[in-house]
């Protein structure tokens, strides 16, 4: 009997031991870096926007530069600032360039995550650079991320609505807040729940665009220290034309993120729905919105339902749908949120020389034509006719000619993980009294932009 | 949880009992129930075989008739679903593995013996449980980088086992001490050995609480996702969990592809469901009828 | 059979057989726990933020975050919200999971195994599937829910559910039961098991009916089970995490549905206040051992665990 007793306790004292072995035995791995000629370097892009030719021609053309192997990995945006928050600081495991929301980019910058790549900003566009967001990546006149891709959000409609409704395609903001009032009135297929414009109540990077149309801002810098200016006579006013249209024009949830709208703006699908009487009817189930405001990307999901290779594809129809840049109060394109990211060198990474290569083959007059190939707006306004003059670019072109960003203040990434923004659009889309709700945010938020 | 083996109740002796309306009443409801309780498992599958442009429909289609394995294939081409098949697969095994082996002897330290500490041991097991995991990401984020164990099966396992063994050792304690002392002396004194009859007597009727004590910590580790999302961020570390919620992301900013995300989800599910299926006799009967009355 | 009788083995000289086989457990569990919960005792009593986690130093600054806390009327809403919902949900899950074993019990082999199948697919479909899943279920628009509601003729044409907080909760409790009742009701139904048939039939001659048998033989016979159970599923109630942030990121207002556990992750991950965030986490944990140490006490004394 004392046999067993002293084998379970050997037992239980060797798997200790093997687990503490195994966890020992993988940390010495050999560093391929190390040749300072060809360092294998990792870059991180979030989500899925960068399309996979343009991943295999960095790769070859980083290899074929340095000799050096170029790893590529997707971080999804819902998770990117955990992941750059725990890996950035961690010399062993940064990645060595990263490509992260405009937004994110102050807070980042001003802790200290990226090098400073001041020296190369001239040789990778300099002035030629969107400048709104090279000030999103600077801080004290040092440079330490640089723009990678614009997308502002333009918008679509339904051309056979807006006819049949008696709305003509809106030339000012003024024309088109009372224009998508009416569609939604009018509702000429009677449609239940019809938006006409359809913007979730959580959307606030669409909905800032009031905002800034009219004058307004976020928040300013004074004296040194970033304030909220939601209270701000232009910026009341923009929430107050926005409030109208979640109230009066938009059936969306007033939880509604920014998410796949496009679905709202399609056609019947493939079902149609029963009548009471068991007969099918012709009325489209799924249309629901003759306007929506979407990154230019998804003029790919819209259109009508044809079947390619056997499956079922969406396929633009020019006769149904159409696009236009929200237009401002003056006519011009209104200054809308400016979509996009940053790219920035880890400042904990080994691999600087590496990392500042592949910086060069991104700013190169190449890429950035490959990227306004794609439909993403290039970083170097030189290259901007490379997005082609279709309407899909025209319309991208004209909405980013006066976009601009959310504050560069320190705090704003941490205001964006707050949700805070969403919270405050969402009560504004409930109808709470916007001067009231404008002050407590203004409150609430002033003390983290500037929290480091 | 106390579980001790038990032959009376498992076989009932009611086998050819006419149905009593109350009986057949009990039973229309345990089906109905069953029936419910599955539904959101029979859309998923449902939805998994239903091309995406049907499920956008304000019109639900409730079978999957005219249906195809199409987003099957769609999911299955896009990322590394077998790579981070094979990483949950290897950080699973070591954590049930490892949790049922140090929760074994745990538990047959504190409920076959009275020693000093043992109650304190009982609470910190207990206490352990009730700490908040939220605010541990970034401690145990540099808790493995500094061993070298960040984007490893070995070290999320590691991490994963001490979040199981606690609830394990509870559960385990319940068998071992369903099983009487008594019946290995009495295995002895018919001629066994001390080992011999812990082996043949007493680890048999153990084998149901490991069944049960292995599928809990297979189902944490398979499924758990908040700590392997900070531990496993590089793309060919993930774990089925991270892989799916990348697929759902992905498909998110560009057109949300609800038929291939349910394949997706059908496709994470599956391998759980099959090895529940698999053990479920063995789970909730079968074995426990051992040699014990409790 | 006393379990846990000082047996005579190891008797009279200092047993070093239990520690032996207590030593991998526990080190596991300091491998994996001393750290972190060190660190966050640490930084609890720092000012760190994004900038701190980034390589600058930490002011030290007591027992300022904890204060900061405290003064926060927002935290008093979660905390009640937590305990409210916790305790419903505990209640619930174990109040079907007994239900559904004693169902399991009362219906025919067949039919045992058709519920006990049920609810294993439920029980082992992963957090984010199943999650996915109900999203859907729920979707405001093209949602089966709602479909069949309005089916119905109730006016649920697009409604949407996560916009209020009490529907957000309530569905966040039909998942949160859905996914927690097949693990009570197994081991209850285990429990069960133990009760045997002799002891049945006897309190049948003796003409105990109904609930009277459940109460008076039943009950007391699965009550360790029971208690064990309940605890178990009041811990991991309070803690819930995964469903609600899943179900915020599907649309829900964050600051009028936040659990402690997504309260604690804005905190930290979020907004990068670490150091509040982890005083939030020492502080939940304080409160959660407060509240359940009589019930562990009683435990204790009753020797269940």
């Amino acid at each position: 009997m004392k046999r067993t007793k002293r084998a379970v306790a050997l037992a239980a004292v060797a798997t200790a031991a093997a687990l503490a072995l195994s966890a020992c035995s993988s940390d010495n791995q050999p560093n391929p870096s190390d040749s300072p000629t060809a360092q294998n370097i990792t870059l991180w892009l979030a989500g899925g926007d960068t399309p996979d030719s343009l991943r295999d021609w960095l790769k070859s053309e980083y290899n074929s530069r340095t000799g050096g192997v170029l790893t590529i990995e997707e971080q999804a945006w819902g998770d990117l600032v955990t992941k750059l928050t725990t890996s950035l600081p961690d010399a062993n495991n940064t990645p060595d360039v990263v490509e992260l929301g405009n937004t994110q980019s102050p807070t980042f910058t001003n802790v200290g995550a990226f090098s400073d790549i001041s020296d190369l900003y001239t040789e990778l566009g300099g002035a030629n650079l969107l400048q709104s967001f090279v000030a999103a990546g600077a801080v004290d006149g040092k440079n330490y991320a640089l723009p990678y891709y614009f997308g502002s959000r333009y918008m679509f409609y339904r051309k056979d609505i807006y006819a049949a409704a008696g709305v003509a395609q809106p030339t000012t903001l003024e024309e088109f807040n009372q224009a998508v009032l009416r569609l939604t009135q009018v509702n000429p297929n009677g449609i239940a729940d019809f938006s006409g414009f359809f913007i979730g109540g959580q959307d606030w990077r669409n909905g800032i665009s009031w905002i800034f149309a009219n004058g307004g801002d976020l928040a300013q810098k004074e004296n040194g220290q970033w304030v909220m200016t939601l209270s701000d006579p232009n910026t009341i006013k923009g929430l107050q034309q926005l409030q109208d249209i979640f109230q009066n024009a938009s059936k969306a949830p007033s939880t509604a993120k920014d998410e796949s709208p496009w679905l709202y703006i399609n056609d019947s699908d493939s079902t149609t729905d029963k009548a009471a009487d068991g007969t099918e009817t012709d009325l489209p189930t799924s249309l629901a919105a003759a306007t929506i405001m979407a990154p230019g990307w998804a003029h790919w999901s819209i259109g009508d339902l044809v079947t390619v290779d056997g499956k079922p594809a969406r396929q633009w129809n020019d006769d149904v749908f159409g696009v236009f840049a929200l237009p401002g109060a003056d006519g011009q394109p209104a200054p809308v949120f400016a979509g996009g990211s940053n790219i920035g060198v880890s400042a904990a990474s080994r691999n600087q020389e590496g990392a500042r290569e592949l910086l060069r083959i991104i700013f190169s007059a190449d890429y950035q034509r490959m990227l306004g190939e794609q439909g993403l707006g290039p970083a170097n306004s030189l290259y901007v006719d490379s997005l082609g003059s279709d309407q899909f670019a025209q319309a991208l072109i004209a909405s980013a000619a006066n976009s601009k960003l959310t504050p560069a203040a320190p705090g704003w990434a941490g205001i964006e993980g707050s949700k805070l923004m969403e919270e405050f659009f969402s009560k504004i889309a409930q109808g709470g009294d916007v001067v009231a709700l404008a002050a407590e945010y203004d409150d609430v938020l002033t003390p983290m932009l500037n929290q480091r | 949880m106390t579980v001790r083996p038990a032959r009376a109740a498992l076989a009932r002796p009611t086998p050819r009992r006419r149905l009593r309306p109350g009986r057949l009443a009990a039973n229309l409801v345990a089906v109905l129930i069953a029936l419910a309780w599955a539904f959101p498992v029979y859309w998923m599958i449902n939805s998994s075989l239903l091309p995406n442009a049907v499920l956008i429909s304000s019109r639900p289609r409730l079978w999957p008739w005219g249906g195809s394995f199409d987003n099957y294939a769609a999911a299955l081409a896009s990322g590394s679903f077998f790579n981070s098949l094979k990483t949950s697969l290897i950080v699973t095994l070591i954590a049930v593995a490892a949790c049922l082996l140090f929760a074994f002897c745990a538990a047959l330290a504190i409920s076959r013996y009275r020693f000093r500490g043992r109650t304190s041991f009982v609470l910190a097991i207990l206490f352990i449980q009730m700490l908040p995991a939220e605010g541990l990401f970034i401690a145990q984020y540099k808790l493995l980088a500094n061993v070298g164990l960040l984007n490893q099966a070995a070290g999320l396992a590691v991490l994963y086992t001490a979040a199981v063994v606690p609830f394990t050792i509870w559960m385990l304690r319940g068998f071992v001490a369903g099983v009487p002392a008594d019946l290995e002396e009495a295995a002895m004194v018919d001629g066994c050995s001390r080992s011999g009859a812990f082996f043949r007597i007493t680890f048999p009727l153990l084998a149901p609480g490991l069944v049960a004590s292995g599928v809990y910590a297979f189902l944490q580790a398979w499924n758990e996702f908040t700590i392997a999302l900070v531990i496993m961020q590089k793309e060919d570390a993930r774990t089925l969990p991270l892989w799916l919620r990348g697929f759902i992301q992905a498909s998110a900013t560009r057109e949300t592809d609800w038929g291939q995300v349910m394949a997706a989800s059908t496709l994470v599910a599956l391998p759980v469901i099959v090895f529940f299926l698999l053990v479920q006799g063995r789970l909730t009967s079968g074995l426990v009828a051992g040699a014990v009355k409790g | 059979m006393s379990s846990t009788s000082s047996r005579p083995r190891g008797h009279g000289r200092l047993n070093w057989a239990p520690y032996a086989l207590l030593t991998p457990a526990v080190a596991i569990l300091l491998a994996a726990l001393a750290y972190p919960v060190g660190w966050q005792l640490y930084t609890s009593t720092l000012k760190f933020g994004l900038a701190q986690q980034f390589g600058q130093p930490a002011d030290f600054i007591g027992l300022s975050n904890y204060t900061e806390l405290l003064s926060d009327p927002q935290i008093w809403s979660v905390i009640g919200r937590s305990l409210l919902f916790c305790f419903i949900n505990a209640v619930l899950t174990v109040t079907i999971g007994v239900a559904l074993a004693l169902l399991m019990q009362a219906v025919t082999k067949a039919v045992r195994i058709t519920l006990q199948v049920g609810l294993l697919l439920a029980w082992a479909m992963p957090v984010v599937t199943s999650m996915t899943v109900w999203v859907w279920l729920f979707n405001w628009h093209f949602g089966l829910v709602n479909w069949f509601l309005t089916k119905l003729g109730l006016p649920f044409t697009n409604h949407n559910w996560l916009e209020q907080p009490s529907s957000f909760y309530a569905i966040a409790t039909a998942i949160v039961v859905w996914m927690s009742v097949p693990f009570v009701a197994f081991s209850v139904y285990a429990g069960l098991t133990q009760v045997s048939t002799e002891v049945m039939e006897a309190a049948q001659l003796d003409g105990a009916l109904g609930h009277r048998r459940f109460t008076q033989i039943v009950l007391p016979l699965i009550r360790p089970v029971l208690m064990i159970v309940l605890l178990l599923q009041i811990i991991w109630d309070l803690r819930v995490f995964t469903q609600i942030q899943l179900l915020q990121d599907a649309g829900a207002p964050t600051a009028s549905t936040d659990l402690l556990g997504t309260y604690i992750y804005r905190l930290g991950v979020g907004s990068s206040n670490f150091g509040l965030a982890a005083a939030m986490s020492v502080f939940v944990l304080i409160l959660t051992v407060l509240l359940s140490a009589p019930y562990v006490r009683s435990l204790l004394k009753e020797d269940v665990v």
